[in-house]
Protein backbone atom coordinates (compact mmCIF):
# COMPACT_ATOMS: atom_id res chain seq x y z
CA UNK A 1 0.00 0.00 0.00
CA UNK A 2 1.28 3.63 -0.87
CA UNK A 3 2.07 5.66 2.10
CA UNK A 4 -0.81 8.16 0.75
CA UNK A 5 -3.37 5.02 0.94
CA UNK A 6 -1.98 3.91 4.09
CA UNK A 7 -2.32 7.53 5.84
CA UNK A 8 -5.81 7.82 4.77
CA UNK A 9 -7.18 3.68 6.40
CA UNK A 10 -5.21 4.68 9.11
CA UNK A 11 -7.17 8.03 9.27
CA UNK A 12 -10.33 6.54 8.97
CA UNK A 13 -9.82 3.59 11.21
CA UNK A 14 -8.61 6.09 14.24
CA UNK A 15 -11.71 8.41 13.60
CA UNK A 16 -14.19 5.80 13.84
CA UNK A 17 -12.83 4.17 16.72
CA UNK A 18 -11.49 7.17 18.63
CA UNK A 19 -13.69 9.91 16.96
CA UNK A 20 -12.80 12.70 14.76
CA UNK A 21 -12.53 15.19 17.05
CA UNK A 22 -10.19 13.45 19.72
CA UNK A 23 -7.60 12.91 16.51
CA UNK A 24 -4.67 14.47 15.62
CA UNK A 25 -2.54 14.59 12.01
CA UNK A 26 0.11 13.85 15.04
CA UNK A 27 -1.93 10.70 16.31
CA UNK A 28 -2.21 9.67 12.70
CA UNK A 29 1.52 10.28 11.93
CA UNK A 30 2.46 8.23 15.40
CA UNK A 31 -0.26 5.43 14.83
CA UNK A 32 1.89 4.54 11.60
CA UNK A 33 5.09 5.01 12.51
CA UNK A 34 5.89 8.01 10.14
CA UNK A 35 6.87 11.07 10.65
CA UNK A 36 4.99 14.65 10.87
CA UNK A 37 6.42 15.54 8.17
CA UNK A 38 6.06 13.02 5.48
CA UNK A 39 2.20 13.34 6.38
CA UNK A 40 2.34 16.85 5.85
CA UNK A 41 3.88 15.70 2.36
CA UNK A 42 1.11 13.84 1.10
CA UNK A 43 -1.88 15.97 3.26
CA UNK A 44 -2.03 19.51 4.51
CA UNK A 45 -3.68 18.37 7.00
CA UNK A 46 -6.64 16.60 8.78
CA UNK A 47 -8.94 19.09 6.76
CA UNK A 48 -8.12 17.48 3.90
CA UNK A 49 -7.88 13.78 4.72
CA UNK A 50 -11.40 14.45 6.05
CA UNK A 51 -12.43 15.81 2.77
CA UNK A 52 -10.99 12.65 0.74
CA UNK A 53 -12.31 10.21 3.01
CA UNK A 54 -15.54 11.79 2.10
CA UNK A 55 -15.21 11.83 -1.36
CA UNK A 56 -14.36 7.95 -0.84
CA UNK A 57 -17.40 7.56 1.53
CA UNK A 58 -19.63 9.54 -1.10
CA UNK A 59 -18.54 7.95 -4.71
CA UNK A 60 -18.53 4.14 -2.60
CA UNK A 61 -22.33 4.99 -1.49
CA UNK A 62 -23.66 6.82 -4.38
CA UNK A 63 -22.78 3.47 -6.42
CA UNK A 64 -24.74 1.50 -3.77
CA UNK A 65 -27.68 3.56 -4.02
CA UNK A 66 -27.99 3.88 -7.43
CA UNK A 67 -28.79 -0.38 -7.64
CA UNK A 68 -32.04 -0.39 -6.94
CA UNK A 69 -33.25 2.91 -8.64
CA UNK A 70 -31.69 1.65 -11.67
CA UNK A 71 -33.24 -1.53 -11.67
CA UNK A 72 -35.59 -3.32 -9.22
CA UNK A 73 -33.40 -5.75 -6.86
CA UNK A 74 -35.78 -8.19 -6.73
CA UNK A 75 -36.74 -8.78 -10.82
CA UNK A 76 -40.30 -11.21 -9.04
CA UNK A 77 -41.82 -11.86 -5.78
CA UNK A 78 -39.71 -15.01 -5.13
CA UNK A 79 -36.79 -12.45 -4.81
CA UNK A 80 -38.15 -10.13 -2.40
CA UNK A 81 -35.73 -10.88 0.46
CA UNK A 82 -32.84 -9.19 -1.61
CA UNK A 83 -34.43 -6.06 -0.94
CA UNK A 84 -33.52 -6.88 2.40
CA UNK A 85 -30.69 -8.03 2.71
CA UNK A 86 -30.10 -4.99 0.03
CA UNK A 87 -30.41 -2.82 3.69
CA UNK A 88 -27.44 -4.68 5.25
CA UNK A 89 -25.43 -3.84 2.35
CA UNK A 90 -26.27 -0.55 3.26
CA UNK A 91 -25.82 0.28 6.51
CA UNK A 92 -22.61 -1.84 6.61
CA UNK A 93 -21.40 0.50 3.91
CA UNK A 94 -21.84 3.21 6.01
CA UNK A 95 -20.62 1.18 9.28
CA UNK A 96 -16.94 1.76 7.65
CA UNK A 97 -17.48 5.63 7.57
CA UNK A 98 -19.25 6.12 10.84
CA UNK A 99 -17.45 8.69 12.39
CA UNK A 100 -19.21 10.98 9.60
CA UNK A 101 -22.48 10.23 11.47
CA UNK A 102 -21.15 10.63 14.97
CA UNK A 103 -20.49 13.94 14.71
CA UNK A 104 -22.84 15.27 11.70
CA UNK A 105 -23.77 18.71 12.67
CA UNK A 106 -20.45 19.89 13.25
CA UNK A 107 -18.53 18.02 10.69
CA UNK A 108 -21.30 19.26 7.89
CA UNK A 109 -21.07 23.01 9.77
CA UNK A 110 -17.07 22.81 9.30
CA UNK A 111 -17.13 21.61 5.89
CA UNK A 112 -18.98 22.96 3.38
CA UNK A 113 -17.81 20.87 0.54
CA UNK A 114 -18.60 18.11 2.72
CA UNK A 115 -22.43 19.31 3.59
CA UNK A 116 -23.31 19.45 0.16
CA UNK A 117 -22.18 15.88 -0.45
CA UNK A 118 -24.07 14.82 2.76
CA UNK A 119 -27.16 16.19 1.05
CA UNK A 120 -26.82 14.97 -2.10
CA UNK A 121 -26.26 11.50 -0.76
CA UNK A 122 -29.34 11.83 1.70
CA UNK A 123 -31.81 12.63 -1.46
CA UNK A 124 -30.47 9.69 -3.29
CA UNK A 125 -31.21 7.28 -0.08
CA UNK A 126 -34.61 8.38 0.05
CA UNK A 127 -35.06 8.09 -3.86
CA UNK A 128 -33.20 4.57 -3.28
CA UNK A 129 -35.28 3.72 -0.68
CA UNK A 130 -38.47 4.53 -2.47
CA UNK A 131 -38.08 2.71 -5.57
CA UNK A 132 -37.63 0.04 -3.42
CA UNK A 133 -41.07 0.68 -1.80
CA UNK A 134 -42.36 1.13 -5.35
CA UNK A 135 -41.08 -2.28 -6.22
CA UNK A 136 -42.65 -3.88 -3.75
CA UNK A 137 -45.54 -2.16 -4.34
CA UNK A 138 -45.93 -3.38 -8.32
CA UNK A 139 -45.45 -6.86 -6.55
CA UNK A 140 -48.02 -6.39 -4.20
CA UNK A 141 -45.36 -6.93 -1.50
CA UNK A 142 -46.73 -4.29 0.20
CA UNK A 143 -50.28 -2.57 0.12
CA UNK A 144 -49.51 1.38 0.58
CA UNK A 145 -51.03 4.52 -1.26
CA UNK A 146 -48.68 6.66 -2.90
CA UNK A 147 -48.89 9.36 -0.26
CA UNK A 148 -48.28 6.56 2.03
CA UNK A 149 -45.47 5.69 0.37
CA UNK A 150 -43.31 9.14 0.64
CA UNK A 151 -43.61 9.21 3.96
CA UNK A 152 -42.04 5.42 4.49
CA UNK A 153 -39.41 6.12 2.08
CA UNK A 154 -38.82 9.50 4.35
CA UNK A 155 -38.97 7.83 7.60
CA UNK A 156 -36.45 4.98 6.29
CA UNK A 157 -33.68 7.52 5.65
CA UNK A 158 -34.30 9.60 8.76
CA UNK A 159 -33.64 5.95 10.69
CA UNK A 160 -31.23 4.73 8.61
CA UNK A 161 -29.22 8.25 8.66
CA UNK A 162 -29.14 8.68 12.33
CA UNK A 163 -29.70 5.32 13.19
CA UNK A 164 -25.98 5.12 14.52
CA UNK A 165 -26.28 8.22 16.72
CA UNK A 166 -29.13 6.99 17.97
CA UNK A 167 -27.92 3.31 19.10
CA UNK A 168 -24.69 4.74 20.54
CA UNK A 169 -26.20 6.94 22.86
CA UNK A 170 -28.49 4.28 23.85
CA UNK A 171 -26.16 1.28 23.67
CA UNK A 172 -22.75 2.75 23.84
CA UNK A 173 -20.98 0.65 21.51
CA UNK A 174 -22.03 -2.64 20.85
CA UNK A 175 -20.53 -5.19 18.80
CA UNK A 176 -21.13 -4.01 14.62
CA UNK A 177 -23.51 -7.04 14.03
CA UNK A 178 -25.99 -6.26 16.64
CA UNK A 179 -25.87 -2.65 15.51
CA UNK A 180 -26.52 -3.24 11.96
CA UNK A 181 -28.68 -6.17 12.45
CA UNK A 182 -31.09 -3.95 14.39
CA UNK A 183 -30.93 -1.21 11.98
CA UNK A 184 -32.25 -3.40 9.73
CA UNK A 185 -35.03 -5.06 11.92
CA UNK A 186 -36.26 -0.73 12.71
CA UNK A 187 -36.09 -0.47 8.43
CA UNK A 188 -38.58 -3.34 8.44
CA UNK A 189 -40.49 -2.63 11.26
CA UNK A 190 -41.69 0.13 9.38
CA UNK A 191 -42.74 -1.40 6.15
CA UNK A 192 -44.02 -4.09 8.10
CA UNK A 193 -47.43 -2.77 8.64
CA UNK A 194 -47.94 -2.44 5.23
CA UNK A 195 -46.59 -5.86 4.77
CA UNK A 196 -48.82 -9.47 3.60
CA UNK A 197 -48.50 -12.59 6.09
CA UNK A 198 -45.97 -14.08 3.28
CA UNK A 199 -43.29 -12.02 4.06
CA UNK A 200 -43.80 -11.58 7.64
CA UNK A 201 -42.35 -14.88 7.98
CA UNK A 202 -38.91 -13.15 7.49
CA UNK A 203 -39.33 -9.74 9.58
CA UNK A 204 -39.89 -13.00 12.01
CA UNK A 205 -37.38 -14.69 11.33
CA UNK A 206 -35.22 -11.15 11.75
CA UNK A 207 -36.99 -10.51 15.02
CA UNK A 208 -35.12 -14.48 16.16
CA UNK A 209 -32.42 -13.90 14.62
CA UNK A 210 -32.03 -10.22 16.94
CA UNK A 211 -33.09 -12.39 19.95
CA UNK A 212 -30.35 -15.17 19.45
CA UNK A 213 -27.94 -12.16 19.12
CA UNK A 214 -28.46 -10.64 22.10
CA UNK A 215 -28.62 -13.59 24.13
CA UNK A 216 -24.75 -14.64 22.42
CA UNK A 217 -23.61 -11.03 23.35
CA UNK A 218 -24.97 -11.45 26.98
CA UNK B 1 -69.46 17.43 -3.96
CA UNK B 2 -67.03 15.05 -2.66
CA UNK B 3 -65.96 14.42 -6.21
CA UNK B 4 -64.79 17.87 -6.17
CA UNK B 5 -63.24 17.28 -2.60
CA UNK B 6 -61.82 14.02 -3.78
CA UNK B 7 -59.98 16.67 -6.44
CA UNK B 8 -58.45 18.48 -4.37
CA UNK B 9 -57.00 15.70 -2.34
CA UNK B 10 -55.41 14.46 -5.50
CA UNK B 11 -54.25 17.87 -6.41
CA UNK B 12 -52.70 18.34 -3.06
CA UNK B 13 -51.22 14.88 -2.97
CA UNK B 14 -49.41 15.46 -6.91
CA UNK B 15 -47.80 18.73 -4.97
CA UNK B 16 -46.60 17.50 -2.59
CA UNK B 17 -45.11 14.39 -4.62
CA UNK B 18 -43.78 16.78 -6.81
CA UNK B 19 -42.32 18.36 -3.86
CA UNK B 20 -40.88 15.44 -2.94
CA UNK B 21 -39.34 13.88 -6.16
CA UNK B 22 -37.64 17.83 -6.75
CA UNK B 23 -35.74 17.32 -3.82
CA UNK B 24 -34.13 14.64 -5.36
CA UNK B 25 -31.66 17.04 -7.44
CA UNK B 26 -29.47 16.23 -10.24
CA UNK B 27 -28.65 12.60 -10.15
CA UNK B 28 -29.37 12.78 -13.81
CA UNK B 29 -30.04 9.37 -15.51
CA UNK B 30 -30.73 7.00 -12.49
CA UNK B 31 -32.98 9.32 -11.40
CA UNK B 32 -34.89 9.45 -14.07
CA UNK B 33 -35.32 6.17 -15.02
CA UNK B 34 -36.03 5.43 -11.44
CA UNK B 35 -38.80 8.32 -12.18
CA UNK B 36 -39.69 6.31 -15.57
CA UNK B 37 -40.74 3.26 -13.30
CA UNK B 38 -42.64 4.89 -10.81
CA UNK B 39 -44.87 7.35 -12.90
CA UNK B 40 -45.04 5.36 -15.67
CA UNK B 41 -48.82 5.95 -15.35
CA UNK B 42 -48.99 9.49 -14.90
CA UNK B 43 -47.42 12.68 -16.98
CA UNK B 44 -44.13 13.48 -15.53
CA UNK B 45 -44.14 16.60 -13.48
CA UNK B 46 -42.58 19.52 -14.80
CA UNK B 47 -40.18 20.92 -12.50
CA UNK B 48 -38.72 17.24 -11.90
CA UNK B 49 -38.10 17.04 -15.73
CA UNK B 50 -36.26 20.63 -15.60
CA UNK B 51 -33.88 19.35 -12.53
CA UNK B 52 -33.23 16.05 -14.33
CA UNK B 53 -32.31 17.84 -17.41
CA UNK B 54 -30.02 20.20 -15.25
CA UNK B 55 -28.27 16.82 -13.79
CA UNK B 56 -27.82 15.40 -17.23
CA UNK B 57 -24.37 16.82 -17.23
CA UNK B 58 -23.30 13.82 -14.57
CA UNK B 59 -25.09 11.31 -16.99
CA UNK B 60 -21.65 10.21 -18.83
CA UNK B 61 -19.41 9.47 -16.31
CA UNK B 62 -22.33 7.83 -13.93
CA UNK B 63 -23.54 5.18 -16.54
CA UNK B 64 -19.89 3.56 -17.07
CA UNK B 65 -19.40 3.16 -13.64
CA UNK B 66 -22.69 1.94 -12.49
CA UNK B 67 -22.41 -1.34 -14.24
CA UNK B 68 -19.44 -2.01 -12.45
CA UNK B 69 -21.21 -0.94 -9.43
CA UNK B 70 -24.21 -3.25 -10.07
CA UNK B 71 -22.20 -6.49 -10.17
CA UNK B 72 -20.57 -5.61 -6.70
CA UNK B 73 -23.97 -4.78 -4.91
CA UNK B 74 -25.58 -8.20 -6.35
CA UNK B 75 -22.04 -9.92 -5.00
CA UNK B 76 -22.67 -7.83 -1.61
CA UNK B 77 -26.33 -8.73 -1.69
CA UNK B 78 -25.33 -12.66 -2.18
CA UNK B 79 -22.81 -12.71 0.78
CA UNK B 80 -25.54 -11.05 3.52
CA UNK B 81 -27.99 -13.75 2.05
CA UNK B 82 -25.92 -16.47 3.17
CA UNK B 83 -25.34 -15.18 6.60
CA UNK B 84 -28.49 -14.42 7.05
CA UNK B 85 -29.65 -17.72 6.21
CA UNK B 86 -26.92 -19.33 8.24
CA UNK B 87 -28.52 -17.19 11.44
CA UNK B 88 -32.00 -17.91 10.43
CA UNK B 89 -34.57 -20.18 12.42
CA UNK B 90 -35.50 -23.08 10.87
CA UNK B 91 -38.79 -22.88 9.35
CA UNK B 92 -40.98 -25.56 9.14
CA UNK B 93 -41.55 -25.41 5.32
CA UNK B 94 -37.86 -25.56 5.11
CA UNK B 95 -37.88 -28.60 7.20
CA UNK B 96 -40.36 -30.14 5.34
CA UNK B 97 -38.52 -28.95 2.04
CA UNK B 98 -35.32 -31.09 3.85
CA UNK B 99 -37.53 -34.14 4.69
CA UNK B 100 -38.66 -34.37 0.81
CA UNK B 101 -35.17 -33.80 -0.47
CA UNK B 102 -34.17 -36.80 1.80
CA UNK B 103 -37.25 -39.29 0.78
CA UNK B 104 -36.16 -39.09 -2.93
CA UNK B 105 -32.64 -39.47 -1.95
CA UNK B 106 -33.09 -42.42 -0.15
CA UNK B 107 -35.24 -43.58 -3.07
CA UNK B 108 -32.32 -43.31 -5.22
CA UNK B 109 -30.01 -44.59 -3.05
CA UNK B 110 -32.44 -47.87 -2.97
CA UNK B 111 -33.08 -47.42 -6.78
CA UNK B 112 -29.03 -47.54 -6.96
CA UNK B 113 -27.85 -50.66 -4.66
CA UNK B 114 -30.78 -52.54 -6.19
CA UNK B 115 -29.44 -51.89 -9.79
CA UNK B 116 -26.36 -52.99 -8.18
CA UNK B 117 -27.41 -56.14 -6.28
CA UNK B 118 -29.34 -57.47 -9.73
CA UNK B 119 -26.57 -56.73 -12.02
CA UNK B 120 -24.19 -58.53 -9.32
CA UNK B 121 -21.32 -56.58 -10.47
CA UNK B 122 -17.33 -57.33 -9.87
CA UNK B 123 -16.38 -57.77 -6.53
CA UNK B 124 -14.01 -54.24 -6.00
CA UNK B 125 -16.15 -51.99 -7.92
CA UNK B 126 -19.27 -52.97 -6.10
CA UNK B 127 -17.53 -53.05 -2.30
CA UNK B 128 -16.69 -49.73 -3.22
CA UNK B 129 -19.94 -48.39 -4.51
CA UNK B 130 -21.65 -50.03 -1.75
CA UNK B 131 -19.47 -48.30 0.74
CA UNK B 132 -20.40 -44.89 -1.14
CA UNK B 133 -24.20 -45.53 -0.86
CA UNK B 134 -24.03 -46.60 2.60
CA UNK B 135 -22.31 -43.15 3.58
CA UNK B 136 -25.58 -41.56 1.73
CA UNK B 137 -28.05 -43.18 3.53
CA UNK B 138 -26.18 -42.82 7.38
CA UNK B 139 -26.57 -38.74 6.26
CA UNK B 140 -30.01 -39.33 4.88
CA UNK B 141 -30.78 -41.20 7.90
CA UNK B 142 -29.09 -38.35 10.05
CA UNK B 143 -30.61 -35.58 8.40
CA UNK B 144 -33.91 -36.79 8.72
CA UNK B 145 -33.85 -37.00 13.45
CA UNK B 146 -32.23 -33.74 13.89
CA UNK B 147 -31.81 -31.71 11.47
CA UNK B 148 -29.23 -28.82 11.47
CA UNK B 149 -27.06 -26.63 9.92
CA UNK B 150 -24.45 -29.35 9.68
CA UNK B 151 -26.27 -32.02 8.99
CA UNK B 152 -28.07 -29.83 5.75
CA UNK B 153 -24.27 -29.88 4.39
CA UNK B 154 -24.01 -33.33 4.83
CA UNK B 155 -27.40 -34.25 2.72
CA UNK B 156 -25.59 -32.23 -0.27
CA UNK B 157 -22.07 -34.02 0.30
CA UNK B 158 -24.07 -37.25 0.11
CA UNK B 159 -26.73 -35.99 -2.70
CA UNK B 160 -23.09 -35.23 -4.30
CA UNK B 161 -22.21 -38.57 -3.92
CA UNK B 162 -25.02 -40.37 -5.31
CA UNK B 163 -24.85 -38.69 -8.20
CA UNK B 164 -21.40 -39.43 -8.66
CA UNK B 165 -21.94 -42.49 -8.35
CA UNK B 166 -24.78 -42.44 -11.18
CA UNK B 167 -22.33 -42.48 -14.33
CA UNK B 168 -20.60 -45.00 -12.83
CA UNK B 169 -23.44 -47.51 -13.03
CA UNK B 170 -24.63 -46.76 -16.37
CA UNK B 171 -21.64 -47.26 -17.87
CA UNK B 172 -21.06 -50.27 -16.53
CA UNK B 173 -24.58 -51.23 -18.12
CA UNK B 174 -23.43 -49.95 -21.18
Amino acid sequence: MKTRDRILHTSLALFNEEGEPDTTTIDIANELDISPGNLYYHFKGKDQIITELFQQYEQAMSHTLRAPIERPLSPDRGSVEDNWYYLYVVMEEMYQYRFLYHNLDNLLQRYPDIKRGFKRLIQLKRTALYAICQTLLQQEVIDAKDQQLLGLADNMTLNLTFWFSYDTLLHDNRSPQVTIHQGVLQLLTMVAPYLGDDELSFYHSCETIYVNMLADTG
Amino acid sequence: MSDEKSKVTDKASEIAKNIWLAGVGAYGKAVEEAQGRLEKAMEPPKLFRDLVKAGAALEEDARESTLAARHTVEERINRVRENFHNQRPARIEDLMALHKKVDQLNRKVDQLSKALTEQGVGKTSRSKTHKTAKKSVVAATAVRTRVSKKQTKAVIVARKKTSSGKPATSKRKA
